[in-house]
């Protein structure tokens, strides 16, 4: 029996990079911190308040995200949208994403259990 | 307001760069209320949910390295093994080299033992400061990411595979020790041999004659059992080169050793004056036997040894 640690250390390896992924897509709607962590969640990415929020400025910084500030609201908010250089960098992650589980899946039916 | 919140944000922004902390700080603490609006919504009372949020987000200290996208450990993987193989390089011999130069210094400026004590708190200073600046000057490196050429690593950079040795090194340091101890007994057992001469005058044991030519010729010998004795334990083992070098060491210590025994010529003829029972020549004869039969019994057994380890060690 695999220990918990052990599966926790490689499913965090395995989800690593795919926050950055899912954010990209879900803010092709624009949405700001809390909102989108939520939405994450619904989807099945449960993230990290305090990985999500700094990651969103490095993304910024970056310039895959673009920024708008939403006062009209109770409270100011930062929106994040996903920028023209984020969709064309996403695409290139979603294509080896998709690779990858192809040569997953090739490697499962290629070996015989 | 001195809440929970505010203190959390002053600790996060206290360490996050000047000209983005005010931004950053309306937008967590949009994201902090945010956070506990959910939970109170959920019927959670404002201030567990003010505390849980806040526990959430963990470490202000660990979140504000992450918005600057700083390095939470002092030198990182690119430079550990770097830093690790220079520190091991400088602190092999540097110490060891000033403690021993301060120490001789010191011993000629006729601090007499004392001088070992300062050579040895010296190179503790010297190691501590090795340590320290080495230690920042690769801490500064990783924060600063200056480019800094690590060297390629290659194949050549390939140690030898270890030789498998039949040497242990326990065994050489002991011969080796116990070559310097019969060295410095020479000498020493010239000024001090508890023999003394009516007026209080150190006796030596040996005929101080010999140190015109036998002694210094033995003192050579020795030295060179020692280099032997390095050489062999580089080699890792028995050889028959090896051998015949060591028969030829014993030979040239312990044929002049038993020569000189039998011939009487060993021992300080001084001693009988004070010693009678040395005085007589059949007790004289008696004891340059027992040297020289000793002697010879020591070298073949230490042969015949040598002999059996080598053919098993070559086979």
């Amino acid at each position: 029996m695999v220990s918990e640690d052990v599966l926790r250390t490689h499913l965090q390896e395995l989800r690593r990079g795919t926050v950055v992924v899912a954010s990209l897509v879900a803010l092709r709607r624009p949405d700001y911190g809390y909102a989108l962590l939520q939405r994450l969640t619904d989807h099945g990415f449960p993230v990290d308040a305090n990985t999500l929020y700094p990651l969103l400025r490095r993304l910024e910084d970056q310039g895959l995200l673009t920024s708008e500030w939403n006062t009209e609201e109770s409270r100011p908010r930062k929106f994040y949208r996903t920028s023209d250089e984020g969709e064309s960098m996403l695409s290139r992650l979603l294509d080896d994403l998709a690779a990858v589980q192809a040569s997953i899946t090739g490697l499962i039916q290629g070996v015989d259990r | 307001m001195n809440t929970l919140t505010n203190r959390y944000l002053a600790a996060t922004l206290r360490s996050v760069p000047a000209p983005r902390r005010d931004e950053i700080a309306t937008e967590l603490r949009a994201s902090i209320d945010d956070m506990i609006e959910g939970r109170t919504d959920g019927g959670t009372d404002p201030a567990t949910a003010e505390r849980e949020v806040l526990t959430e987000l963990g470490n202000p200290d660990v979140l504000a390295a992450r918005y600057a996208d700083r390095r939470l450990q002092l030198i990182g993987p690119t430079y550990y093994l770097l830093w690790l193989r220079l520190l091991k390089l400088l602190l092999s011999f540097i110490p060891a080299l000033v403690g021993t130069i301060v120490a001789v210094v010191e011993a000629a400026e006729g601090k007499g033992f004392g001088a070992i004590g300062t050579g040895i708190v010296v190179a503790l200073h010297v190691t501590v400061h090795i340590g320290f600046w080495l230690t920042l000057t690769f801490a500064i490196i990783e924060r600063t990411q200056t480019a800094v050429d690590v060297p390629e690593w290659t194949v050549d950079q390939l140690p030898d595979a270890p030789v498998h040795r039949n040497i242990p090194l326990a065994d050489t340091i002991a011969s080796v020790v116990m070559l310097v101890l019969t060295i410095a007994y020479l000498p020493f057992q010239h000024y001090q041999s508890w023999v003394h001469e009516t007026d209080g005058g150190n006796i030596p044991i040996l005929d101080p004659a010999l140190w015109s030519f036998w002694l210094p010729a033995l003192i050579v010998v020795l030295v060179a059992s020692v280099i032997f004795e390095v050489v062999k334990y580089r080699i890792g083992r028995w050889t028959w080169a090896l051998f015949g070098t060591k028969v030829l060491l014993n030979l040239a210590f312990a044929v002049p050793l038993v020569w000189l025994a039998l011939s009487d010529r060993l021992l300080n003829p001084a001693l009988a004056e004070r010693l009678s029972w040395v005085a007589e020549a059949d007790n004289r004869d008696a004891l340059g036997l027992a040297i020289a039969v000793g002697t010879a019994a020591i070298v073949v057994w230490d042969l015949i040894d040598t002999a059996l380890k080598t053919r098993r060690q070559t086979a």
